[in-house]
């Protein structure tokens, strides 16, 4: 935050200093040229922060940030770093904070970022061809639970308290089915409510045994083992869900993000498709704005999250 | 009681007896692991191979005392583990390897990695009001009991399960600090406490008490657990940094036949072979259990430059066969990986073996299978197919050679100079040139072995470091060079032997003679391209149809031996392969196809052909509905 600060200080003086010299001398275009590409210095060596999600493990997110960020700094002719932030909510300070200008990020901390510190999404991912995914329920296959309501009294794992596809959008389900009221403690349903901490840990519970069913993201199964697939089906899935984003923090300045954006969608074409694997696999992204989370901005409304 | 369980353990790993096979031609990726539990894991498994390499556990303990977390590079965990226990792990390790006492070892890191793990539950819980905190340290704790889990999950499932479950009341009672306190989950500290007890009780009790009966084995085994047991049944495991998964970009398979235009499918013994050639069933254990086939270090009849398990691996794309791991019998107690050949062009490329020991494919074949990889003794049948499908493998097209190896004029100036340096003779080789042995004419080699002092020989005048001249065809893809892989690069080829053989190359001329060697090298299309019409699944699918038409001749020869090992392997791999599906909910379509060889295997087994043939028609009639479909 500092720094962004001392750099717009930079600005307004040379701005002024601009204004002194078009006042006073009659050089105005060699002087102005002079002044712009000095601003333009000092903003291009300050690097670009994305923050990354630990969706899964955290140290193979480390060698795809040393790629990603490589080809990035190719690309947009300034620094770029990475780091991989401890959760949402630590991504979110870091918008907030100026540590990260740009994060990678699921649509329901995105709408509590845009709402309290005002991020703006720039990107959605598309994924297995959509901009949009579920939240499912998954059961053993060797299990006698067919239907949401045979959960009644049974366990159940979700990612985490602050994840659409991986909590809300799954626990939506049951509400839809008549066996929740929203807002309502979730235990009064099953007999125990688990937040594993992330949807390979909530998914393997269920492949393993140790727990009935996991309310996750209906990719979450592309994270078993061959041998665990085999053994798990869904049962039910949610209303579709916007695809995790890429969103940037409030006052990054137009032309970062505008590269910004331009780099990232340049992985759509078939020379830079091999990089994709290293930010969360998508197919592609696409240029999003904040009205292509409504339908999860209005979830979190119903859940109190927001006003 | 303790003594004689640990002799079953022994006595069952040389009889390999291993349950719950998870064979597949498809190996799969492991996660990343965390470094000290990583490390603590090779260390073991170094102490299993025979001779045990101390070196290399020392610097396996090195990375595991100094560095801990890579982003924490100052952490000494066994300062923390001082100040949490009382004990100076550090000291006596670092006895134990001195002294090579590999029981004083184990005891001491595996003590300390139990501990480790209850010191980061105990900050987690320091930690509570702070969830943020908490789940970092219990992160850390998870990642490290990984070490034990397998182990656990085989030899002890009810603890496993009970463990999984406290795991995750651990995680849940840590609570959540939700976004600006939205969404906040209070920590429920009589959840974190009673979970944290269940998973500290069993570590106590089962990885900090004292092993003193080893037998040869020193996997990290539930101590407690296994003193319970009569018997005891251990799948093979690899240690961490292991990668059996294939070369990405996959190199691209060029079978004569199919250049010629005939499909495999009308090929008995070439299909067969090629489904052999997938399968882990031909080998013994541990590598039929770990899903090692030809192709894991051959893929698609070139090489794996990712195949790399360490201490059997000295760099990735390297390997040494005939060491204590995949045959004890076998073993030659020579550490001496090899570097993994391709075999393009393989019915040109006699003698076979580094050092040309084998004028016979078929004799190299068997060699592979019975003493490498400790199979049984194939059929006739077997060493037919593998080697006839083997024979097909044709090198990639070389776009700029002529027919008797000399460069086309579509090739650069710079390689046509170092074609001509291939071709001069030198003084400081005796008057040879480079192409003496690498003959263009002849596919650039000679068939012949040298010694060029590439080797490393048992003692000084010692003839025993002759090795076959490699063609240089393709060799462009082939890195790492030389029998060993102790080359990374063509210029460092060119490099060693402008060196060793005081040869005075320029600059220049070495630029000159590595371009040259890559043009020769080159060929077309080099790599598989995937994309929407050739997924991997897809490629996969395809070759599983293949293997599967051998079928129509197997059945009504009532061949039983065959047959079993055909289906026995595309099943697995259909279920295997059922993970690379684009679209995953395909994969109920893969598992019923699976179930449905599994069944036609159960009537084989029952000599019930007639079901066999009618099933098999099942099959088909399923395989045409669903195969259009997948993706």
């Amino acid at each position: 935050m500092e720094v962004n600060l001392n750099s717009e200080a930079d600005k307004l003086k040379k701005i002024r200093f601009l204004h002194f010299i078009l006042v006073n001398v009659s050089v105005v275009l060699f002087f102005a040229v002079i002044g712009v590409r000095s601003v333009e210095n000092s903003s291009s060596n300050k690097p670009l922060v994305l923050a990354f999600i630990p969706q899964e493990n955290p140290e193979k997110l480390i060698g795809d940030i040393a790629i990603i960020t490589k080809y990035l700094e190719k690309e947009l002719g300034f620094p770029v770093k990475g780091y991989v932030t401890q959760d949402h909510a630590a991504a979110v300070e870091a918008l907030r904070h100026g540590e990260a200008d740009v994060s990678f990020m699921g649509g329901l901390p995105y709408v509590l970022a845009h709402d309290q510190i005002g991020a703006e999404v720039i990107l959605s991912e598309i994924y297995r061809g959509s901009r949009t995914y579920r939240g499912r329920i998954f059961v053993r296959k060797d299990s006698e639970i067919r239907e949401v309501g045979d959960l009644k009294g049974k366990s159940i794992a979700f990612a985490d308290p602050i994840s659409e596809s991986g909590y809300i959008y799954p626990l939506e389900i049951f509400v839809n089915e008549g066996f929740l009221k929203r807002n309502e403690d979730p235990q009064s349903f099953f007999s125990t409510v688990y937040f594993a901490g992330g949807y390979q840990q909530a998914i393997q519970a269920v492949a393993n045994g140790l727990v009935d069913a996991a309310g996750v993201s209906q990719f979450a199964d592309s994270l078993l083992t061959p041998k665990q697939l085999h053994e798990i089906r869904w049962i039910a899935e949610s209303n579709p869900i916007p695809s995790h984003l890429i969103c940037v923090r409030k006052g990054l300045e137009a032309e970062r993000t505008i590269a910004f954006k331009k780099a990232m969608l340049k992985l759509n074409g078939h020379e830079y498709r091999y990089l994709l694997k290293h930010v969360y696999s998508p197919d592609g992204y696409v240029e999003a704005k904040h009205e292509d989370y409504k339908s999860i901005e209005d979830i979190a409304r119903l859940y109190g999250f927001i006003k | 009681m303790l003594k004689k369980n640990f002799c079953i353990v022994l006595n069952l790993l040389l009889a390999t007896i291993i349950f719950s096979p998870a064979a597949n031609a498809t190996v799969v990726k492991q996660e990343p692991w965390n470094p000290i539990a990583a490390s603590y894991l090779r260390s073991l498994f170094y102490l299993n191979l025979k001779p045990v390499d101390w070196d290399r556990v020392a610097e396996e303990y090195r990375i595991f005392e100094v560095n801990g977390y890579k982003e924490n590079s100052e952490y000494n965990i066994f300062t923390k583990l001082k100040d949490f226990t009382g004990e100076d792990h550090g000291l006596i390790i670092r006895k134990a390897i001195r002294g090579k006492n590999s029981e004083e070892f184990y005891n001491s890191s595996t003590r300390a990695i139990s501990q480790l793990i209850r010191y980061h539950l105990q900050e987690a819980l320091v930690s509570l009001g702070t969830p943020s905190i908490s789940h970092r340290e219990v992160s850390e704790a998870k990642q490290l009991y990984r070490a034990f889990e397998d182990f656990i999950e085989q030899l002890d499932p009810v603890a496993y399960k009970k463990i999984g479950i406290a795991w995750l009341d651990l995680v849940t009672g840590i609570g959540s600090e939700g976004i600006f306190g939205i969404a906040r989950k209070e920590p429920d500290m009589e959840r974190f406490s009673s979970s944290r007890r269940v998973i500290e009780q069993y570590l106590i009790n089962n990885y900090e008490v004292k092993r003193t009966d080893f037998g040869d084995d020193f996997t990290p085994l539930p101590l407690k657990a296994v003193e319970e047991k009569s018997k005891i049944e251990l799948k093979p495991w690899l240690p961490p940094g292991s990668d059996l998964t294939n070369q990405d970009p996959l190199p691209r398979l060029v079978l004569n036949i199919e250049s010629r235009g005939i499909d495999e499918k009308e090929l008995f013994l070439v299909a067969y072979g090629d489904m052999l050639f997938d399968s882990p069933e031909i080998f013994g254990e541990p590598a039929r259990s770990l899903g090692i086939t030809c192709s894991t270090c051959h893929n698609r009849s070139d090489i794996n430059q990712r195949f790399f398990i360490p201490g059997i691996s000295a760099k990735p794309g390297t390997v040494d066969v005939d060491g204590h791991f995949f045959n004890p019998r076998f073993n030659d107690h020579r550490n001496d990986p090899l570097d993994i050949p391709s075999l393009r062009g393989l019915r040109f490329t006699a003698p076979y073996g580094r050092d040309g020991r084998f004028a016979s494919l078929r004799d190299f074949v068997r060699n592979v299978i019975v003493n490498e990889f400790r199979g049984d003794e194939p059929t006739p049948f077997m060493l037919d197919a593998l080697f006839t499908y083997m024979l097909e493998f044709d090198w990639l097209p070389s776009p700029f050679l002529n027919p008797d190896g000399t460069l086309n004029d579509r090739t650069s100036k710079s390689a046509r100079r170092g074609e001509e340096l291939f071709n001069s003779e030198f003084k400081a080789m005796g008057g040879r040139a480079c192409s003496t042995c690498h003959v263009l004419s002849s596919n650039f080699m000679d068939g012949l072995r040298h010694d060029i002092g590439s080797g490393n020989p048992s003692s000084p005048g010692a003839r025993d470091s002759f090795f076959d001249t490699p063609t240089l065809i393709n060799v462009k893809y082939t890195a790492p060079y030389f029998h060993d892989g102790s080359h990374e690069t063509l210029y460092d080829v060119v490099v060693w032997f402008d060196e060793s053989f005081n040869l005075g190359l320029s600059k220049k001329q070495k630029r000159d003679l590595t371009t040259y060697l890559e043009t020769v090298g080159t060929g077309e299309r080099p790599f598989e391209i995937f994309d929407e019409e050739n997924t991997l699944f897809l490629l996969d699918w395809g070759e599983l149809s293949t293997f599967l038409s051998t079928l129509n001749s197997l059945l009504p020869m009532q061949d039983k031996t065959h047959t079993k090992i055909l289906l026995r392997t595309v099943s697995r791999d259909l279920k295997v392969d059922a993970i690379g599906l684009k679209d995953l909910s395909q994969s109920t379509m893969v598992y019923e196809l699976s179930q449905k060889l599994d069944e036609i295997l159960d009537a084989v087994e029952s000599d019930d052909w007639k079901r066999s043939r009618e099933l098999w028609l099942e099959y088909q009639s399923l395989e045409k509905e669903y195969g259009s479909k997948f993706k």
